[in-house]
């Protein structure tokens, strides 16, 4: 049930009904919580090894409880002791071996609290006046079954506005179709587009090193490359949608996580676009604090600029690292940074060529979008190798062929990606244009149920007929 | 259509649903479905049309004191999805072989062959067959004139194999070569084919039956089953199911990954067989100890094979496997039984590790091996018969190179 599965769908919709029985924020509430423990339950099979989290989570809380007493001055090492302990469970291998835990526990879900427990205390450290929040909502927020396994990161604020509202968002059969719509997207996403990804993906891993024709290889170069953003981003949107909707039927909005990332013109824009609750929360907990610092020991405006790429490039060099605990995270982390402080300083230095408004007009120019678009998705998936391969897989990718063949690859990759992206631009911008007098035909609700009821069709042969087995969702490791 | 626009629909004023869409949609729904399912369907029946026969139409499926064996001097056809047209042309005694039984020659070494579909060489055209290309292979390697009288039939299982066992020594063999499959082991005790829902030659299927044989089998088989049965029969003998499983099993991955989770069917890949298993190997034990005496008493060798299933191949190909498998235990348990009654086993399973993606000579669906994977049978068969399985052909090094080796 840690997956999109179709038992997951299922616990989530019975849950979302039963909810619905009353609109009482007690019996909603109450539902959640139990249901949230049962969905605790299932995962873990035996409650000893969930001693360690509901240790966290109770740390969390007097850490929570101490800040709202006044205990201020000690802001700082409350935090510190809360990320050293979320540090320690992780096992992070720059801390000795010696001082982890043995016996096997529990860490599902682990980042995603972290997250929400470190949001709830640098909010409640704020000076302004912060209600105070019980141990029940408390619980309700880090433990939520729809955000447990992978997030998104939702603001406490947002999520106790929908919970505990006395009167709750409406739903009725419009948005009811919507979500059952989406949940139909997110199930063929995960478990149909992005099985077939990660098929193109594993099979051109192993093709690579076999001993074969120098142009099957660069063949095999192209696909491993290009399939796995192409598998995350079917895999962890797919997963979204479905609790997103599980979440709006029982009349709770979680924040989106992605906004068509690979539409996106920069590697600033996309990261606007991907996993979006991880971006901004590191933005608002960690660019803009660190910026401010920054611009106060260093105040000249001329090193303003300087100063907002450099905190750019820890910000997302945190992104980075914080997906792993290998040394591969760490070049993961330098990619991300690099490629954002980059970005940004190319973005800085045409403005400085060409003047604000001779810039502005560049990045209207539909050529440079596309090329723009192709260089994003291309050096995202170049970033990836260090995501999800070893360091004996990369050294086996990238000897398997010459450096020149590599760039070959990476330039084939940029120009398909430019096109395919394009095409695919157009397409969707020509088919959204196509309009009824209740806006486009293509979000109607009868063309959303033509293409639900293909996407569920197909969906259900491949699980059920065909029994193909999808891989799990990827961010529930981290 | 993306995400973000999803909040602003649901933003928009909760308007009622108008009265007509509670019967529009679920209709659009239903048709949407219909078409998809009916449009793949007729797509797969487009691309596996052109014979209305199959082997099973040259066979005598219903006679328990023999077992299933061939109708002589019949011919079929049969076609899928996977493979061009293959005729299947039995001779006089109901063999698919291109020698008609008589005396031997002098100076010819005459292999009989046994065995069951992947012997008798179903869904390859019979001179692509590996029972075809092995006398040419022993004979490029040895000198001398080697003839192979094919006696696998489908359902050739152990059991009826007994049963026969007096035909294939009459046929003056020099030494008998058994070629085994999985299938054989976990049917060993059986006798006739499992009888499938079918019509009967006495009650022809009209036009639209033969047109939509899925059809026509959910016809036969509500005769014997529950509805949902009979659904689920159905849904899994679809062409469009056949045409994307094709698809999805030429990835050696997810194949491989699909056909693992399939607890049932992986079975015999276990490192620890189960019970079920220990059962199968037990009565396979039983049938090669009565095969193997009887050969020996008629003073023929008996020198038997396992051909690898598809997953077994490519496993060993990879050289990797999850824990809790193991594509060479299956090879090892026939080899101590084999043995333990005296006969020889002759072992090319090490084999495919050399061969890149070796599943892509089996059919993806079907899973018996192609034509590519009959001749580099022939080849792994040629070299392990002359290298001192049977004294009479071994040739010392250097051999010469088998089709496997030119393939390399």
């Amino acid at each position: 049930v840690d997956s999109a599965s179709l038992q997951f769908i299922a616990f989530g919709l019975a849950v979302a009904l039963v909810s619905n029985f009353s609109r009482s924020r007690v019996w909603r509430s109450a539902v959640l919580l139990l249901a949230s423990l049962v969905f605790l339950g299932l995962l873990a099979h035996n409650p000893i090894v969930l001693l360690p989290l509901a240790g966290f989570l109770l740390l969390g809380y007097s850490a929570l409880v101490l800040i709202e007493r006044g205990w201020i001055r000690s802001f700082a090492w409350i935090l510190a002791v809360v990320i050293f302990v979320y540090i320690w469970l992780k096992k992070y291998t720059f801390l000795p071996e010696g001082i982890f835990l043995h016996s096997p526990y529990f860490l599902l879900g682990l980042s995603y609290i972290f997250f929400r427990v470190l949001h709830l205390l640098i909010e409640s450290g704020d000076n302004r006046e912060k209600s105070h929040i019980g141990l029940g909502a408390y619980l309700l927020y880090t433990l939520n079954f729809t955000t447990f396994v992978s997030g998104p990161i939702q603001r406490y604020e947002e999520f106790a506005r929908d919970q505990f509202a006395a009167e709750p968002i409406a739903l009725g059969p419009r948005v009811i179709g919507l979500q059952f719509e989406r949940i139909v997207r997110g199930f063929f996403k995960v478990n149909v587009l992005a099985m077939l990804f990660n098929m193109v993906q594993v099979d051109a891993l192993a093709q690579i090193s076999q001993p074969i024709p120098s142009s099957l290889k660069l063949y095999a170069a192209f696909r491993l490359a290009v399939a796995y953003p192409l598998f995350l981003y079917a895999n962890f949107s797919g997963y979204i949608d479905i609790v997103i909707a599980l979440a709006r039927l029982m009349r709770v909005r979680l924040p989106e996580n992605f906004d068509r990332p690979f539409s996106a013109s920069s590697f600033l824009d996309f990261w606007n676009r991907w996993h979006i609750t991880l971006s901004t929360w590191l933005k608002t907990y960690v660019y803009y604090p660190l910026l401010m610092v920054l611009m106060r020991r260093f105040p000249s405006s001329s090193a303003a600029p300087m100063l907002g790429v450099f905190s750019f490039f820890v910000t997302f060099f945190l992104i980075g690292l914080w997906h792993g605990r290998t040394s591969e995270f760490v070049v993961f982390g330098v990619l991300q940074g690099g490629g954002v402080a980059i970005n940004k300083l190319w973005q800085l230095g045409l403005a400085r060529a060409m003047g604000r408004k001779g810039y502005k007009a560049l990045a209207k120019i539909p050529v440079y979008i596309a090329f723009g678009r192709g260089l994003t998705f291309s050096w995202f998936a170049f970033t990836f190798f260090w995501f999800w391969a070893s360091w004996k897989q990369i050294d086996n990718v990238f000897t398997a062929i010459g450096a020149l063949q590599w760039i070959g690859v990476w330039a084939a990759i940029w120009l398909c990606a430019t096109i395919v992206l394009a095409l695919w631009e157009w397409l969707r911008a020509t088919l959204l244009s196509i309009k009824s007098s209740d806006g486009p035909v293509l979000t109607s609700r009868y063309a959303r149920v033509v293409y639900a009821s293909a996407l569920g069709l197909v969906a259900l042969v491949m699980t059920i007929l065909l029994s193909q087995p999808a891989p799990g969702i990827v961010y529930r490791t981290f | 259509m993306n995400d973000s626009n999803e909040v602003s629909l649901e933003n928009k004023k909760e308007a009622k649903l108008p009265r007509r869409d509670w019967i529009l949609l679920p209709m659009i729904s239903l048709l949407t479905i219909a078409l998809l399912a009916g449009s793949t369907e007729l797509i797969a029946h487009y691309m596996s049309s052109g014979s209305t026969t199959d082997i099973a139409d040259c066979m005598v499926k219903n006679d328990p004191q023999h077992g299933a064996r061939g109708i002589p001097n019949c011919v079929c056809w049969g076609k899928t999805l996977e493979t061009e047209e293959v005729e299947y042309r039995l001779n006089s005694h109901g063999f698919r072989t291109g020698m008609e039984w008589g005396p031997k020659e002098p100076g010819v070494y005459r292999i009989v062959m046994i065995g069951s579909s992947i012997a008798m060489g179903y869904r390859v055209a019979r001179n692509k067959m590996f029972a075809e290309l092995l006398p040419g292979e022993i004979s490029k390697r040895t000198g001398r004139k080697v003839d192979l009288y094919n006696k696998g039939v489908m359902w050739g299982t152990p059991h009826s194999i007994t049963l026969r066992f007096d035909d294939v020594l009459a046929a003056e063999p020099d030494s008998i070569l058994w070629v085994l499959s999985e299938t054989d082991i976990k049917e060993a005790s059986a006798l006739l084919p499992l009888q499938e829902p079918r019509m009967s030659h006495a009650e022809p299927a009209n036009a639209l039956d033969r047109r939509f044989g899925s059809l026509r089998r959910f016809r036969m088989a509500l005769a014997t089953e529950s509805i949902p049965d009979a659904i689920g029969d159905m849904l899994k003998n679809t062409g469009a199911r056949v045409l994307l499983q094709h698809y999805l099993n030429e990835s050696q991955s997810q194949y491989l990954k699909s056909y693992l989770s399939g607890q049932e069917e992986a079975g015999f890949l276990r490192a620890e067989p189960s019970a079920e298993w220990m059962t199968h190997l037990h009565e396979f034990d039983y049938y090669v100890g009565e095969i193997e005496a009887r050969a020996r008493a008629a003073g023929v060798p008996l020198v038997v094979v396992l051909v690898p299933d598809r997953a077994q191949a490519a496993m060993i190909s990879m050289g990797e496997w999850p824990a809790g498998y193991d594509p060479y235990k299956l090879g090892e348990e026939v080899r101590t039984i084999v043995v333990s009654h005296g006969g020889t086993y002759i072992d090319i399973l090490p084999d495919f590790r050399n061969i890149p993606n070796p599943e892509q000579y089996y059919l993806p669906v079907d899973g018996h091996p192609n034509a590519e994977g009959h001749a580099i049978i022939a080849g792994l068969l040629a070299r392990e018969l002359t290298s001192g399985a049977i004294p009479e052909l071994r040739v010392h090094p250097p051999a010469q190179q088998s089709t496997l080796e030119q393939r390399r």
